[in-house]
């Protein structure tokens, strides 16, 4: 369905997208996560035909954007992470507007633009003037306008960022119900938790370059051993975090009562020798091990930075 | 043979002239330019029928009638000044805008050609224009009841009403797109405008002192000999306000006055002299073609360019 090669982007001097490859395949809903900055936006506007790139090229069924970009953007439905609503008009009308410029008129349009408005949860917002709906709802009318022509693929940039929990939920169910119906869309995000429930894809971009690509259980099961290890202490805590601290493999150590927690690059026989380092200076280790499934310090570890957002919505 | 598809897509309306038009008419701007207008122009048109009825009966002891045609002149010129101003108004925010609201962006990805979306914002600022010209009939049309000025000069006029409206709209939709800032675009349409109306004018001025100081030093033997800029002046065809004044010029008295207007500064060839009005607004709509095209291209986000802020 959607297929990247190779896509170098620079801006004068930085580069933006470092030959970024990416695959996707029809019915996918594909998480794009990295930390801000990494190139998703850069990405999504490429494909989306509203910035060029230097090298590489994308292609959507088969078509590449270089070289026919009308084709592709009928087959695209595309939601920027910023963007406004005109003033003066009625959410209904917003739609047939766009509906319009597709060459959809009259009772055909009224008939879709209601059948997407009510899909996004907005039919007694209809007659409302877009400019009074609150942000969730014009994102969610946006999102509606994307879909007027009956794209097969979406490409939605951030959907759910400045939205508050209920409205991040309803923006999710959306996307599950557009998913059913067999779209195939590409998601970004800066928060991988947020992703992961309803993605059936991810992939981590970092620095303009995909870090990893596929399921988020296999994402899980080629890193998952890299969990944070955490360690319950009967006795003697601040020994055993001064241990740890000494051990270059471990990183971002945190207390909670007498947990500690911490990223921890070693592998088994390094996790062994830690313990029993540990051990044998004296503390009482009640309980130690790799915590699995965290998507979070996954994504730390990946993108070898801090998630700035704090958006844990685990 | 043409497809049902085809004819339906020729006679369909533009979106973006259509949506335009719709959001236009709710605005409070838009009732505001009009009472403005009118307003303006019924004020200059009383007060030229107060100065030839009034002061004229009052001082001369009788109205003399060829003074109305010098009303119609009065209100034709008004109208015309207040489309120069309106225009660039009215189009210098139409890319920026859209840009500044960031719903550009959406636009471009509708796969609706550049083109199409300016062609859609200049006509709807030229309907507003057609809207204004036909609101001010009523004015117009008092002189027009009153006689000597009949339905064809009227319709002249109305050309050059829309001719100017689409150069200057042009003009406005190009800076639109050429800089982010809408203030920067109406800067430069208004400077560009001031350049076209004034800055010609100068410019054949100076170039006019410039060949009298000349011949004042070669020319000895005390001919009077009149300047003579050539083909210089024919910058003044893209100068609306002396097209305006060619045409009016025509239309109340012979043209010949504006010829000898001319000449002042130099001489043209004949046919040049007498169709200039014709001529001008060709090169106008010719120009509007031209930047029309050309803010297509920098509004095309896959052709590269470089935005000035
Ligand atoms: N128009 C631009 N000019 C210069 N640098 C840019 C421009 N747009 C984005 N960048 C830079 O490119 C990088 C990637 O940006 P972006 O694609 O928006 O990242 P993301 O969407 O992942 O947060 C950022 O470092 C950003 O500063
Ligand atoms: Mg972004």
């Amino acid at each position: 369905m959607l297929e990247i090669k190779n896509l170098t982007k620079r801006y004068g001097k930085f580069t933006a997208l470092n030959n970024l490859n990416l695959h996707i395949n029809p019915g996918e809903i594909f998480g794009f996560v990295g930390p801000n900055g990494a190139g998703k936006t850069t990405a999504m506007k490429i494909i989306a035909g509203l910035l060029t790139c230097d090298t590489g090229e994308v292609y959507v069924d088969g078509i590449g954007v270089k070289a026919n970009p009308q084709e592709i953007k009928k087959k695209i439905g595309y939601m920027p992470d910023f963007f406004g609503v005109y003033d003066n008009l009625k959410a209904i009308e917003y739609m047939e507007f766009f509906a319009s410029i597709y060459g959809i008129e009259g009772k055909e349009a009224r008939d879709i633009s209601l059948r997407l408005i009510d899909l996004v949860d907005l039919t007694d917002h209809a007659d409302s003037y877009v400019d009074s709906l609150s942000r969730g709802m014009k994102q969610r009318l946006c999102l509606a306008r994307s879909l007027i022509h009956n794209p097969e693929l979406l490409i939605l940039d951030e959907p759910a960022s400045g939205l508050d929990p209920r409205a991040r939920y309803e923006m999710k169910e959306i996307i599950k119900k557009l998913h059913e119906q067999g779209k195939t869309i590409v998601i970004s995000s800066h928060i991988l938790p947020e992703l992961a429930q309803m993605c059936t894809n991810i992939g981590i971009i970092e620095n303009g370059k995909m870090a990893v690509t596929g399921t988020v259980e296999e994402i899980l099961a080629a890193k998952g051993s890299m969990g944070p290890l955490v360690m319950r202490i009967g006795e003697n805590l601040e020994l055993a975090v001064r241990i740890l601290k000494e051990d270059p493999r471990a990183k971002n150590i945190s207390i909670l009562e007498n947990s500690i927690s911490a990223i921890y690059l070693g592998d088994e026989k390094e996790q062994a020798n830690l313990l029993s380092a540990i051990v044998s200076q004296g503390v009482k280790v009640c309980c130690f091990g790799r915590e699995s499934n965290s998507l979070e310090s996954l994504f730390l570890q990946i993108t070898g930075q801090e998630d700035r957002e704090g958006g844990s919505s685990k | 043979m043409m497809t049902g598809r085809k004819v339906n897509q020729i006679l369909r309306l533009n979106p973006i002239y259509k949506k335009e038009l719709k959001t236009g008419v709710r605005t409070f701007k838009t009732s505001l330019i009009l009472l403005g207008y009118n307003g303006l122009l019924a004020l200059f048109g009383l007060f030229a029928f107060y100065l030839t009825f009034e002061y004229g009966s009052r001082y001369g002891g009788r109205v003399n009638y060829s003074d109305i045609l010098q009303i119609y002149a009065i209100i034709a010129a008004t109208e015309f000044g207040l489309v120069l101003f309106t225009v660039p108004a009215l189009t210098s925010g139409s890319i920026s805008g859209e840009r500044e609201k960031q719903t550009l962006e959406i636009l471009l990805t509708t796969g609706l050609k550049p083109i199409k979306i300016l062609r859609g914002k200049l006509a709807s600022s030229i309907s507003m224009m057609i809207l204004l010209a036909f609101s001010s009939l009523p004015i117009m049309g008092l002189v027009f009841s009153i006689g000597g000025i009949t339905l064809s000069d009227l319709g002249a006029f109305m050309l050059l009403v829309i001719v100017i409206a689409i150069f200057l709209g042009s003009i406005g939709i190009f800076f639109s797109t050429l800089f982010k800032r809408t203030t920067a675009a109406t800067v430069a349409t208004y400077g560009t405008l001031l350049i076209l109306v004034v800055g010609t004018f100068i410019l054949i001025w100076a170039a006019v002192m410039l060949d009298e100081i000349k011949f004042s030093t070669v020319n000895v033997n005390g001919i009077y000999q009149p300047p003579n800029v050539g083909n210089l002046l024919l910058v003044l065809l893209i100068n609306p306000a002396i097209t305006c004044y060619a045409l009016i010029e025509a239309q109340i008295g012979t043209g010949s006055n504006f010829i000898s207007f001319l000449r002042n500064f130099g001489t043209l060839s004949p046919f040049i002299e007498q169709h200039w009005f014709i001529i001008s607004i060709m090169i106008m709509l010719g120009l509007s073609v031209i930047l029309m095209w050309w803010a297509a291209k920098l509004l095309d986000p896959l052709k590269e360019r470089k935005h000035k802020k």
